[in-house]
Formats: C-alpha cells, structure tokens, sequence
C-alpha cells in the first residue's frame, strides 16, 4: 500500500501501515495485556494491598518501578522531538511528530499505573481538586497533566500546516514542561529527608539523565521494530545519530550515579546505606552492579564506542534494550532499596522489637504488582499502535539519503 | 501551634506493650498495625550494658513532613491544639507521608479485618471509627478522649506510669485540660531529649532516663 503523504508539507509523513492480520494480533495482544493489568488492579483494590508484596516497610513497589519508568521515559521521549524545535537538528524532524505521540503513550501508562496503585484510586478527584501545594506530589499532578496539554498542543501546531509557524515556541515549552516535570518527579525523592537513600539535590539531575536515556532507548526500540517489520526503512546515518546520542545519555547517568554515591559515601549519615547498596544488600547490591552499572551503563557505552561497527542497527538496538534494563534496575534500587533499609530513629545504637524495626526489610513481589506494570506499558503500546494507525505521525523515511 | 505534649520516662518501661494492646483496643486497628511500638535498645558496654524499651509512637510534630508531603491536606495539624490528624475523607493512599516520617509511624491500611491471634478474638470497640481499608492510618493523641479531658488510653494504662500526657506550656491550659499535668518542667528539669531533632521536625514527645 503506498503511503499517503500530505503534498507541499514540509514534514513527510505516513500512517502505520500493517497488514490487517498483523495490525489487529498486537492490537488484541497489547489490550488483553492491559486488560490483565487492570484486573490485577481490581483485585488489589477489592481486597486489600496486602495481597500485595508490598507492607509498611516497602510502600512503594514494582507498580512504582514501572510508572516512574513510563513517566520518565514519556518525558525522555518527547526530547527526540525537542531536538529539532529547540536545538535546530533538522535530521529529528522527522521524528517529532511520532516523539509527541509515544511521550503522551507512556505517560498515560504510567500515571495509569501510578493511580491503580493508590490505597484509594477510587479517590483520584479529591486529587484533583484539593491540593497542598508545599507537596511535590501535588506540584506533580499538574507537571504530569499538564505535559499531556502540552504535548498535545506540540502535535497540533507540527500536524497542521497552518500552524507550522509556532512549533517552535511550543517546542520550547514542551521542553521546559518535561525538564520541569522530571525535575519534579527526581525530587519526589530528593526531598524525602526522612530516608538516607534519598535526601538528595542530585536525584533531579539524575532522573533528567535517566529520562533522557530511557526515552531515546524505548524510541530506538520502537523505530528498529518499525523497520524490521518494513514500515520505516532506517538508514545507517540515522542509526548511528542516535546510537552515539544514547551513548552519551547512558554516560550521563553513569556520572550522575558517581557522584550520587560519592556524596553519599562522604557524608557520614549516608554511609550506612551506601553500604548497603554498594557491598551488603545483597540481591539491591547485585541489581545495583550487574543491572544498572554493568548492563545499564557500562554495555551500552562499549557498544557505542568501541570497535568495529558500533554504528550498526543491531548494536544500537542491543543498546538500547540494555539502557532499558539497567534504568529499570536504577529504579529498583532506588526505589525498593531505598525503603528496605531501616529508618534511624536512634543513629549509633542498635534498635530491635517485635515488629522487625531496625532490620533490612524483605520484598518480594506479587504476581498482581507485576501484571499491573506491564498493564501500563501495554496502556502505551495501544496509544501508539491506534494513534500511529489513524493520524499521519510516522516519517515516511529515515533511510540514509542517496 | 501545638498544645499537647507527651514525656516517656525510659526509666519506669518495662517493655511489658500493655500501651500497645490498649492502643490497639481503642482504635480497632487493622492487623499489622500498631501506633504504638516498644522498641530495644542497648545501651553501654559489658560489663555495664543495659537494655531499655523505648516506646514510640507519633511524635505530632509542629513541622510535620508528613503533613507538608501530602497532595490532598489529608494529612494535618488541629488547628486548635496541633495534634496531628489523618482525613480519612481526603486520604488516597499514595503513601507520600509514610515515607516521608522520620520516625516511621505512619501506616497504610492494607487489610480492613482487625482480628488477632488468626482471627479467633476480635478486638472491637464500637464508638471507634475505624480506618478503611487504603488510607494511612497513625496514632492521634487519642484526641476523641483528650477533648473530653481524658489522658490517652496508652497513658492511661500504662502500670508504671512511664508515660505522661499533657501540655507543652501551663500558659496553654484551658477549662478541658484540669487533669492534665504541664510538661514543660519536667522537660527542662530532666534534661529530656527527643528523637532526631537534626531533622528539624520539633516533635511534642520527649524521653527522660
């Protein structure tokens, strides 16, 4: 089927185009997907969070990993598009268009996800409406929101020719919005004074790195299988483009874990879970160095830069899959390890009691928190296989020019 | 501003959790949950170490993090006496303000049944409001009886009497506080500390011993 192209557009673009068979076997298989998630939800939410993995040691478990995962990687994503808006690379221009669309996909998965965890979801308008704005949390229902507003509007003025004129200031406020948001969400952490894993300015420029890196990764990802399936030939000049971007990206958070650690380490409050994470957590300790140093970080750069063929689609796609899991290996320590470790209610004295108070607490997920995780990531996958198939978001081409 | 206050003398406790199980009776709390807890701590070296019980509960502090993390106002202070509240009308369970307690007293109801002992003995008190199953629960002073002029019921069954309730400031008193004592004496005169103040928190529960 030829590809419907709009003429004297200054952006070539196509709808997804998949063979009927194909288009509605991922369509039926995302959605069952979700549709699975959301029944992990209900069935956490009818009968109580303690069918769950998670207690009042480890609030926040994988439901969290995975959102904060979707939402950063929502912001990350949209910065493909800013690339060309903001920083004048006309090479990504083709890509905004599709960027917008998969940064709105993952945030709807994420925040699906966030609110489905809630103790009460059925609670979401008191939300809404009654906001405490000395909390992050409530400064982060309007950034989440409102990147939903913006991104759409991003979309409108790259679609609509007439509106062509002001994509590049509506490019500048998406940028903005996200770097505001993932700001916003690193320091949803970063202001937990409370927790010695956290209590950290650097966690807002850790998590900007983090989204940068997961977005490109999953828009690699997406762009690769988009070209396997013969939807969007990717040329080797594109490929490489975007490989050594996401070398730089996993750099980036490679440094900003070193110095996270680093100023731990130095500061004598923080030594103790430093300790933990780095050398006795065990399995926190493992994901730490395997996933997210090793795999996350140190693979990925290898990769990219070294030897023959590090442009090649299928390194830079290995890459990519790798940046995704050791980000999500990231997340895990931080996030589970951070809560694991024991509150100091009396620093320099052992504490014990009945209630397992001054003991590294144990996590082991459900079923259900998983299944309600990947139900947000099939959220995205809907979003974007529908909207990618009715509007005209994916570049005709992205082969190498002859 | 806070009125209310407690001092824990670490010297009368005999970790016996008495004041746990009558926290328990009064809020008709869920299982898992305890708004009040007896840690142990050693304390000096052989052949002089000691071990001491320290209760701990929510310290309803005048700077809350819990109540300056939370995204609805769930979480807030009493107007009129600072003692620190949970709406449960409000709360939605994302479980900012548990993280956020430095002295890790904050609680998500994750199970509505509060049977003990696997469901044989129910510990039931009707007139209670009990948290539904989702929200954060906490210690509250037990302010449904501190308005009526009585001491919480962890106070009030406490057989060595470690636990002292009252108000922060005499300046404070009010025709409802006659049977409570000050404590701002005992305080300055017992040298009493409270727990992390690098925190910055100003917690109203202080220890003596």
């Amino acid at each position: 089927m030829e590809a419907r192209t709009k003429p004297a557009s200054k952006l070539s673009l196509r709808v997804l185009d998949l063979a009927g068979p194909t288009y509605y076997g991922l369509l039926v298989i995302f959605a069952t997907v979700a549709g699975i998630g959301l029944l992990a939800a209900w069935d956490m939410e009818h009968n109580g969070h303690w069918v769950t993995g998670m207690d009042n040691q480890i609030v926040w478990g994988i439901p969290h990993v995975f959102a904060i995962f979707l939402i950063l990687g929502a912001s990350g994503a949209l910065n493909v598009a800013s690339m060309s808006s903001v920083f004048g690379r006309s090479a990504y221009k083709p890509l905004a268009p599709f960027s917008a669309l998969l940064a709105i996909a993952m945030l709807v998965g994420g925040l699906a996800v966030l609110v489905l965890d809630l103790g009460r979801p059925d609670r979401l308008l008191v939300a809404m409406t009654s906001y405490n704005f000395k909390s992050i949390f409530a400064w982060n229902i309007f950034l989440y929101t409102g990147l939903l507003v913006v991104a759409g509007v991003y979309i409108w003025t790259m679609l609509e020719h007439r509106m062509n004129r002001f994509a590049g200031a509506a490019g500048l406020v998406a940028f903005a919005w996200r770097l505001a948001l993932t700001t916003g969400t690193g320091l949803i952490f970063g202001f937990l004074i409370a927790r010695e894993a956290y209590d950290s300015a650097v966690l807002a420029p850790l998590f900007i790195a983090l989204s940068f890196a997961i977005g490109l990764a999953v828009f690699i990802l997406v762009l690769t299988a988009l070209d396997a399936s013969g939807v969007v030939p990717l040329g080797s000049d594109m490929t490489r483009r975007l490989g050594r971007l996401l070398g730089i990206f996993a750099a980036t958070v490679l440094y900003f874990t070193t110095v996270q650690h680093l100023t731990g380490l130095y500061a004598a409050e923080h030594a103790a879970v430093e300790r933990f994470i780095l050398r006795d957590g065990g399995a926190i300790t493992a994901i730490f160095w395997v996933g997210q140093v090793l795999v996350g970080g140190l693979l990925p750069l290898a990769l990219m830069f070294l030897g023959e063929g590090a442009a090649s689609r299928s390194r830079v796609g290995l890459a990519a899959g790798f940046v995704v899991i050791g980000a999500m290996a990231l997340l895990y320590v931080a996030i589970i390890g951070g809560q694991a470790f024991p509150l100091s209610i009396f620093p320099g004295m052992e504490v014990s009691s009945s209630f397992f108070d001054g003991e590294i607490a144990t996590y082991s997920p459900s079923l259900r928190e998983g299944l309600l995780g990947l139900g947000g990531i099939s959220i995205a996958a809907t979003i974007v296989l529908i909207g990618s198939r009715v509007l005209r978001f994916l570049p005709k081409t992205l082969a190498d020019r002859p | 501003m806070s009125k209310y206050g407690m001092v824990i003398d670490l010297d009368r406790c005999n970790g016996c959790n008495a004041c746990v199980i009558a926290c328990k009776v009064e809020h008709n709390t869920a299982n898992g949950i305890h708004f009040t807890k007896i840690l142990e701590r050693e304390v000096g070296t052989y052949p002089n170490a000691n071990r001491q019980f320290v209760p701990v509960l929510c310290n309803h502090c005048e700077d809350a993090p819990c109540v300056e993390v939370c995204p609805t106002k769930a979480s807030y202070s009493r107007e009129k006496d600072g003692i620190v509240l949970v709406d449960w009308d409000k709360c939605i369970g994302c479980g900012a303000c548990v993280l956020a307690c430095p002295y890790d007293q904050r609680f998500q109801v994750k199970d509505e049944s509060t049977g003990f002992l696997g469901s044989l003995v129910d510990f039931i008190k009707a007139d209670t409001k009990r948290a539904p199953s989702g929200v954060i629960a906490k210690c509250d002073f037990c302010y449904h009886r501190v308005d009526e002029g009585r001491a919480p019921a962890c106070v009030e069954t406490c057989p060595t009497d470690a636990r002292m309730f009252g108000l922060v400031d005499e300046a404070l008193r009010t025709e409802t506080d006659k049977e409570f004592p000050a404590l701002d004496r005992v305080v300055s005169r017992n040298n009493a500390f409270s727990l992390l103040p690098d925190k910055n928190t100003r917690p109203n529960v202080y220890y003596i011993g």
